[in-house]
């Protein structure tokens, strides 16, 4: 029990480490990605992730071996105090704000693209936040929003084709959300009165997650859709279907139960 | 020092003993009455108590529920819908009802759920059994699929979501549920009415004049005459429910517009619509406002908010009164402890027109079905017949026009302001 205390402060990197060692196997690490550019955000993730890691770990070892060393009931020699060092100062403080300045420029690119260089497109939907759902306008035939033949959807269900530029313009009718689709690395606040984008470019086919990332709200749990990602022509099948549906005037009436 | 270590011991166990009978008496919830209807028809405390234990008799408990066979509800849909949430290892879920609905609409269905005060609309009261967005006459119960719907979409322009994400199973389960909330709802007022018009004191007068006052207690189980009326009662209420299919509106083949009209024909469609909009007939505008926007009038009530506007009214009459003997004065306690625990009243505000939200659904099916047979529970009027084959105001031809309106009215401009050319502007400078 003598170096408690160093031991326990050394469990702090072990630990650390193992928790990431062992996520990916705990299914509680990164959800697929789907999209082109995803893998510039994992890999700026990463990157960033193996910098802190290992001057984490090194900070850490290093504390754990002054507290070794210098145990209060081993050392009998008494403390020094020492007034610090500039160079040491120097140090410490450039070689942070290098780094910080390496990421700063080393992202940019991924920011620029990911966040200021929409495709040169109209909207393929509208996405709307209400409290408590995620409501789609798709442009219909016509490819203009806010027309006649608008095919307006709130089941929560989005349909996208794949492999292709994806522009979307999201809006909000009440409060503060933010959508946010996980499998494609993307996530926008959205603010009432305003009109945000997001644009990406999918690579898988299937459904992936929305959720929201934005408390909205006592029901904000509830705001879950699901995103599906189509080759092009089962798209273009999907948003016929959907023009149809709208267009509904017969009804269809069930048959009676014959007992 | 024995007698106190005793006394200590005996101490010690007491408190654990109200520690743990007090985690075990966690009192389950329970279905709460209706009080406005109670209030009402002025059911005694005793009558209450019979009446819940009817209810529970024929209903259950929200832990577990049960319908009798006479309903025609499915158990096991039931089963799954109620009690506390939780899975099974195959991740089959329970207590859906309390995981996903309870927060707004709650236990009872009243619509008095944690976090139903906050919302505007207020959600839905299932206990009248009035469903607004439905596929049938006004007066006629919705179908399981109109139920479906609902779950499947929400209700745009409320805080309704879209559970189109549950597994097919699950919404079906959550429709029988809110069903069986209904059943039990219309069947608590049924109860009410019933035991007010039917139930009471007797008054016997013996041979020496003297007379006995007795409470005719709500007793089917001993008593056959009530117990068959209660039945009578159930059936009533389960006919209704079972009557929706075939009270479907379907619209007649000869009237649908065809697919591939030209611009020309919509855009005189149109203009019939927008005719009639302002008629007399149809008369759309004296609520929907001249410009579509909803601010023709916005003074009038629901029928939930109705029933409580009017059980306000009369507390407020009753306080007003000048004289009021014992039972007139504990009745008007009564009256204005309940008053109290409603929320404010809010106006049915008709639809703004202009905004494109429509909250029955906005396939032309819908928005039709809605100037058909108006939307049951709001001031919104049938356009066309009460029921089948009764009369109507509108002409189905006619009513396809109004959608066509309402659907153009979002792209068109509410006012139409000049467009300034630049004609003669170099004229007029010069």
């Amino acid at each position: 029990m003598r170096r408690f205390w160093s031991v326990l402060f050394l469990l702090v990197p072990i630990l650390g480490v193992a928790t990431f060692v062992a996520a990916p196997y705990y299914n509680i690490w990164f959800p697929k990605d789907v999209s082109e550019h995803g893998r510039t955000i994992d890999n700026l993730f990463m990157f960033i992730l193996w910098l802190t890691g290992i001057v984490f770990v090194a900070t850490e070892l290093t504390l754990f071996y002054f507290m070794w060393k210098y145990d209060e009931k081993s050392t009998k020699t008494p403390v020094k105090f020492s007034h610090g060092s500039h160079a040491l100062e120097l140090v410490w403080t450039i070689l942070p704000a290098a780094t910080l300045l390496f990421i700063a420029i080393y992202q940019m690119e991924a920011w620029a693209s990911a966040k200021m260089q929409p495709p040169d497109m109209k909207p393929l939907v509208e996405v709307t936040g209400r409290q408590f759902n995620w409501d789609f306008r798709y442009p219909g035939p016509d490819n203009e929003l806010y027309t006649e033949d608008d095919i307006v959807r709130t089941d929560g269900k989005l349909y996208l084709p794949v492999n292709e530029d994806v522009l979307l313009r999201i809006t909000s009718l009440d409060v503060l959300h933010s959508f946010f689709l996980p499998n494609l690395r993307m996530k926008q606040d959205v603010i009432p009165g305003m009109q945000q984008s997001m644009w990406f470019k999918a690579t898988d086919t299937g459904g992936y997650d929305i959720v929201c990332a934005e408390l909205c709200g006592w029901g904000h749990y509830k705001m879950k859709g699901r995103v599906y990602f189509l080759p092009r022509e089962k798209y273009e099948m999907k948003l016929e279907e959907m023009r149809r549906e709208q267009n509904t005037m017969r009804a269809e009436i069930p048959e009676e139960d014959d007992e | 020092m024995s007698h106190s270590v005793k006394q200590f011991v005996s101490a010690v166990a007491l408190l654990s003993a109200a520690f743990i009978s007090g985690c075990d008496s966690v009192d389950p919830p329970a279905f709460r009455m209706n009080m406005v209807e109670a209030v009402s028809y002025e059911t005694s405390s005793d009558y209450q108590q019979e009446i819940a234990d009817v209810l529970g008799a024929l209903f259950g408990t929200p832990d577990e529920p049960f319908a009798l066979p006479e309903t025609g509800l499915d158990q096991s849909k039931l089963t799954q819908s109620a009690g506390a949430a939780w899975s099974d290892e195959e991740g089959y879920n329970y207590g859906l009802y309390r995981k996903h609905c309870v927060h707004c609409h709650g236990v009872t269905g009243d619509g008095r759920g944690a976090t139903a005060q906050f919302l505007n609309p207020y959600p839905r009261d299932y206990r009248p059994g009035v469903y607004k967005f439905k596929s049938t006459f006004n007066a006629a119960k919705p179908t399981d699929d109109d139920l479906h719907r609902v779950l499947i979409n929400g209700i745009p322009g409320t805080a309704m979501p879209s559970f189109s994400l549950l597994p097919g199973s699950e919404v079906e389960s959550l429709v029988e549920y809110v069903k069986y909330l209904s059943y039990r709802g219309e069947m608590e007022t049924k109860l009410i009415q019933y035991v007010f018009n039917e139930l009471g004191e007797d008054e016997e007068e013996a041979d020496d004049g003297t007379i006995t006052v007795t409470r005719i207690p709500l007793d089917p189980a001993n008593d056959p005459d009530q117990r068959d009326a209660v039945m009578e009662l159930l059936a009533e209420v389960v006919e209704e429910w079972d009557a929706a299919n075939g009270m479907i509106v379907a619209p007649e083949e000869e009237s649908i517009p065809a697919d591939d009209r030209s611009p020309e024909e919509i855009l005189a469609s149109v203009e019939k619509g927008r005719e009639l909009f302002y008629g007399k007939a149809a008369n759309c505008y004296t609520c929907h406002g001249p410009t579509g926007l909803g601010d023709g009038q916005v003074d009038d009530y629901d029928n939930w908010q109705k029933a409580h506007k009017k059980f306000l009214d009369e507390t407020v009459k009753m306080a007003d009164k000048d004289e009021l003997d014992d039972y007139e004065y504990a009745l008007l306690g009564q009256r204005e402890e309940v008053s109290e625990s409603l929320y404010p009243l809010r106006n049915a505000i008709p639809r703004n027109l202009r905004q494109g939200v429509y909250r029955g659904g906005n396939r032309r099916l819908d928005i039709f079905r809605r100037i058909y047979a108006g939307i049951a529970g709001s001031p919104m009027p049938a356009g066309g017949p009460t029921g089948p084959g009764a009369k109507s105001a509108l002409s189905e031809a006619e009513m396809w026009s109004i959608v066509d309106y309402v659907l153009s009215l979002p792209y068109e401009p509410a006012s139409q302001p000049q467009k300034v050319t630049p004609k003669y502007t170099e004229a007029i400078a010069r």
